[in-house]
């Protein structure tokens, strides 16, 4: 048997428009010329290598090498910043197979049994099944704990990572026709995340896990006129509900990823067709693409991404405990501890329900409840307010053209101040979603804090929009250093002994 | 090749190592016992060899070459709309039949309808349920043994968690007795006949976001609220006095019998736990 | 001065008697008998008058910068002199945890002094036999809401914060239930429970962090920062490092 030649050939067989690029005819008139024979045959017959067996085999089949040789060859625009994207993907994938190995050993029910692990307190507590095989999960099953905890820590830069690539699309303004609609696609992702996250923060069914889901239960039940039903059809009737730990994970587990695995393959899809946006730099034009082959490049260096993705979020969850759900102990209702908060992106709406000042007003007998409008109506205004940003900004600017070129985020104050207003809100309420550990850090009173991130809520968006707008206006009068003339002036010698400047 | 190309070959092939060395210790570690953080940290080294190697491979040893690819406009202009508009209605039998396409969405209108059948099955009907509490007349204070609570058992100052006899744990049914004192009470009309001897009893779920109102501040008399730090003052009827609740806990009316046990003179007189909105126009 | 040396002398007495004794009693033990001697009362009385009498009175019944002694009974002195929140340099001040001012003796002499000034709560015999996972459930259901499930301790709103129990000794946990100091309420456990609680809270301080760093033990609020201020910069420092181009850029032909 002959050995599979998966080397690259000598010539390449054609251009990107499918011409082919050699001559055949003129190589073989030379062969005969030098009366090489075994040359002659090859040419005339040239035998296709292992892998080109293997390529044709798959596009008689499909039809699709023209596309593939496209995708290999696409260019890639390189900037660290265009990689965020990429790990959130990453810690993704990562999350779908750390959670499938978790899914092998979690029960979804609410059903109690009696623990009888080797966490010595709890021996003999009633607790349910799902919290009882989280504690297996983590104490008896080899590497299950690191199997956990790499999930949970990779759930918390997730979220992270996203944010972080979210700010960078709002401030290069790369959601700018033509690509609102991957703006929308990606501001869903965001919110799945975050419905991803807190599903899975309920599951294990420990305290801090059934508070998160008490409160969310009444947000829902605040809404005015349907709230009680909304509530009850999520969770199944009134809080607490043996009901709705497996919806939860019927939506943590199937529903939610199922949808942001769609949304992906669109978001990604989406840039794919549309081509990468690029940074005004070197040859870049509104109407090219400057940067690196996909293959092997770019394929490579993202593939290499992975791995220290991994390898990052491997280590969070070897060396720093999170959610010890042993130390919580089992959810019930009568008990609780302090402190108790979600996990760090949902901070900020738990910030908003703790700084909101006391307000249910009584209109026509109809009560609005004290929880409505810093749990659902607040969210949802910020929440419309980024979702529908690159229309807000259209009307604002009047600016309808296409962008295929990024701008430099100082470039437009506006946008930018208006971006980092809207951050520095979210990062007000995220402190204040944990004012009392930051009392007892600071040792400052709850009251103080809460009345201090009170008035930050209002002032220091302010605060932050005029000063990022003053920053953005004074760095555009004076040039970049990259906008300068390269290298300055270059003196030479001349004849006389004197200096003059070369060329 | 050049020695920038044999340093750089060298480095690759010591991550791949290293990934190669670090997985085969992890499963030794792995079968030996395994430490958490030891697997931890060999995982990481091994996954994040090979990541260093592949990244270095393709940034030292292959074709940096800066590419240009040409940018098209995406869409096919003014002709292109307007084919697929003639394409979505140059057939009459779809386009011209108007009575049809209203009546296609009405009957879509009735398929919402018929799909909100599964939905309402998601969950009961509220009805009187966050009204009501398990808490009855005659029923006894009981501890989550469901044993009734003493007088003697909590000292002034004191609090405990108490629920319906018969209903140990209850979430609605959860209730704060606390020994408030007789002298530091100032409860008026109903509510101070509710408090027998010193003895309050609230409910124990927040009027806010429902959150078990555990902690009892009992220097200043006041009970917190670990969730959002709602802050009720027990002297005065649990009004709010700090925090975004804003509508007090309902006291449980209370009587202390002879053996020093604890009965409920009825429910709460109005409904425990967050707000919602039909609560004042009685469900 | 006369004082205090019978004091040391009765302590030595009492040292022999636990070291000859085959069940050698705790030192609450002592502290509660010392309470009935006579010359220790009058050793913590001049102890009183110099270091206490300028808040509690002179003779303990209250003034103007603290409260009224009488009835407050040894476990509240004890509790307070020997997790040195007692004495106070100023009236007004906060109240913390610190190393003891007083050494053990001068604490017994004021104890027994405090306790001599009305019928008050002594201090608790808290046994070494408590069950962890009854412990467990008393915890739960009546510490955690403030000290937190993990015994991390926490604020809990007026400038109080409920202590982390990292360091509480038997006998301070019981005091600490007994008399409900500062802001906590009180609690009328009984022995065997007192001493559950007590055996779960000393598994708290020594308990295994099998995921690795516990990092305060506050949970999430710590999670996310280590997330924001750590994984999130790595991730970005992994991103700047893939990104960087290896090699002198080769030229266009």
């Amino acid at each position: 048997m002959k050995a599979p030649r998966f080397g690259r050939r000598e010539r390449p067989v054609v251009d990107p428009i499918g011409r082919p690029l050699n001559d055949p005819a003129r190589e073989l008139r030379d062969a005969e010329a030098r009366g090489d024979a075994s040359a002659v045959d090859v040419i005339a017959d040239p035998e296709p290598t292992e892998l080109e067996r293997i390529t044709g085999w798959l596009d008689e089949r499909t039809g699709l090498a023209g596309l593939v040789r496209t995708t290999l060859r696409k260019v890639f625009p390189d900037h660290w910043s265009f990689l965020l994207g990429e790990i959130a993907l990453f810690c993704f994938i990562i999350l779908v197979a750390t959670g499938t190995f978790l899914t092998f050993f979690f029960v979804p029910s609410a059903s109690q049994t009696t623990y009888a692990g080797p966490y010595p307190p709890l021996q003999g507590a009633t607790v349910s099944e799902a919290y009882n095989s989280v504690l297996r999960l983590s104490f008896d099953v080899k590497a299950g704990l690191l199997m956990r905890q790499v999930h949970h820590w990779t759930a918390v830069v997730f979220v992270a990572v996203i944010v972080a690539h979210l700010s960078r699309v709002f401030f290069t303004g790369a959601f700018r026709r033509p690509r609102e609609i991957n703006w929308l696609i990606g501001f869903g992702l965001l919110t799945f995340a975050l419905a991803e996250g807190f599903t899975g923060y309920s599951l294990p069914d420990d305290l801090l896990s059934g508070t998160g889901a008490r409160i969310a239960y009444s947000a829902a039940i605040s809404i005015p006129l349907i709230g009680p039903y909304v509530a009850s059809l999520l969770f199944g009737g009134e809080f607490p509900t043996a009901a709705f730990l497996p919806r939860f994970f019927v939506l943590h587990v199937m529903l939610l990823p199922a949808l942001f695995a769609g949304a992906i393959v669109a978001h990604v899809g989406l840039v794919f067709l549309q081509k990468h946006t690029q940074f005004r730099v070197g040859r870049a034009r509104e109407d090219n693409v400057v940067g690196r082959h996909f293959w092997p490049g770019q394929a490579f260096v993202s593939g290499g991404l992975f791995f220290l993705t991994a390898a990052v979020v491997a280590l969070l969850g070897g060396l720093v405990q999170i959610n010890p759900i042993w130390a919580y102990g089992p959810f019930d209702a009568p008990i609780v501890s302090s402190p108790a908060q979600p996990d760090w992106y949902v901070g900020w709406l738990d910030g908003s329900l703790r700084i909101f000042p006391p307000f249910e007003p009584v209109i026509l007998g109809i009560t609005i409840p004290s929880a409505f409008v810093p749990g659902v109506v607040i969210p949802g205004i910020l929440f419309t307010i980024v979702g529908i940003w690159p229309f807000i900004e259209r009307r604002v600017t009047g600016d309808r053209a296409p962008h295929n070129l990024l701008d430099w985020p100082w470039e437009s104050p506006f946008r930018a101040a208006t971006g980092a207003a809207i951050l520095g809100l979210f990062a007000i309420l995220t402190l204040a979603g944990g004012n009392d550990v930051l009392s007892a850090f600071l040792d400052l009173p709850i009251e103080s804090l809460t009345w201090l991130f009170r008035f930050l809520v209002l002032a220091f968006p302010i605060a932050v929009w005029l000063v990022v707008y003053a920053l953005c206006r004074s760095r555009q009068r004076y040039p970049a250093p990259d906008e300068r003339p390269k290298g300055g002036i270059r003196l030479v010698r001349n004849a006389t002994g004197g200096w003059e400047e070369a060329e | 090749m050049n020695r920038r190309e044999r340093r750089a070959e060298r480095l690759v092939l010591a991550c791949f190592a290293v990934t190669f060395l670090t997985g085969l210790g992890l499963l030794g570690v792995y079968t030996l016992g395994g430490d958490t953080q030891v697997q931890g940290v060999l995982l990481a080294l091994c996954l994040g060899g090979l990541g260093a190697g592949i990244v270095l491979w393709a940034q030292e040893l292959m074709s940096n070459e800066e590419r240009v690819e040409e940018r098209h406009p995406l869409g096919t202009g003014p002709e292109g709309s307007a084919a697929v508009a003639e394409a979505l209605t140059d057939e009459a039998g779809f386009s011209r039949r108007r009575v049809l396409q209203g009546g296609l969405v009405a009957a879509l209108g009735g398929l919402a309808a018929a799909l909100a059948i599964p939905v309402l099955s998601l969950g009961p009907a509220p009805g009187r349920s966050l009204f009501e509490t398990p808490w009855k007349k005659g029923l006894h204070l009981v501890g989550f043994d469901n044993q009734p609570v003493k007088a003697d058992a909590i000292p002034q100052d004191g609090v405990v968690t108490v629920f319906p006899e018969g209903f140990p744990g209850s979430a609605d049914g959860q209730t704060l007795l606390i020994h408030a004192g007789a002298d530091r009470l100032q409860l008026q009309g109903d509510a101070a006949t509710w408090a027998p001897n010193g003895f309050v009893a609230y409910s124990k779920v927040c009027t806010h976001a429902g959150c078990p109102v555990g902690l009892y501040r009992a220097a200043q008399g006041q009970l917190i609220c670990p969730c959002h730090q709602s802050t009720f003052d027990v002297m005065q009827g649990a009004v709010p006095v700090f925090g975004p609740a804003a509508r007090p806990l309902p006291q449980l009316p209370i009587q202390l019998e002879a053996d020093g046990t604890f009965t409920a003179l009825g429910d709460f007189s109005e409904p425990v736990g967050p707000s919602f909105w039909d609560m004042r126009l009685g469900g | 001065m006369a004082g205090l040396a019978a004091l040391g002398a009765a302590l030595l007495a009492t040292g022999v008697a636990w070291a000859v004794s085959p069940a050698a009693p705790d030192p609450q033990a002592a502290t509660n008998a010392a309470a009935a001697d006579q010359t220790v009362v009058d050793a913590g009385r001049g102890l009183f008058t110099a270091n206490c009498a300028a808040c509690h009175g002179p003779a303990g019944q209250g003034g103007s910068g603290g409260p009224s002694l009488v009835g407050a009974g040894a476990a509240s002195a004890d509790f307070y002199l020997r997790t040195g929140r007692m004495p106070l340099s100023a009236p007004g001040q906060r109240v913390v945890r610190q190393p003891a001012h007083f050494d053990d003796a001068e604490i017994q002499a004021l104890v027994a002094y405090v306790a001599s000034l009305g019928s008050g709560p002594a201090i608790p015999q808290v046994s070494s036999g408590g069950e962890l996972h009854q412990g467990w459930q008393l915890f739960q259901a009546n510490c955690a809401a403030c000290h937190n499930a993990t015994g991390a301790g926490n604020a809990i709103g007026g400038g109080y914060v409920a202590v982390g129990l990292g360091n509480a000794d038997p006998t301070t946990i019981g005091e600490a239930t007994i008399i409900g100091p500062g802001a906590m309420p009180a609690f009328a456990f009984d022995d065997q429970s007192l001493a559950d609680i007590a055996a779960y809270i000393r598994f708290l301080q020594d308990a295994p962090t099998p995921g690795g760093a516990p990092i305060g033990q506050v949970g999430p609020v710590a999670e996310g920062f280590i997330g924001v201020a750590i994984g999130l910069p790595l991730l970005i420092l992994v991103s700047l490092l893939a990104a960087r181009r290896g090699k002198p850029e080769e030229q266009n032909p």
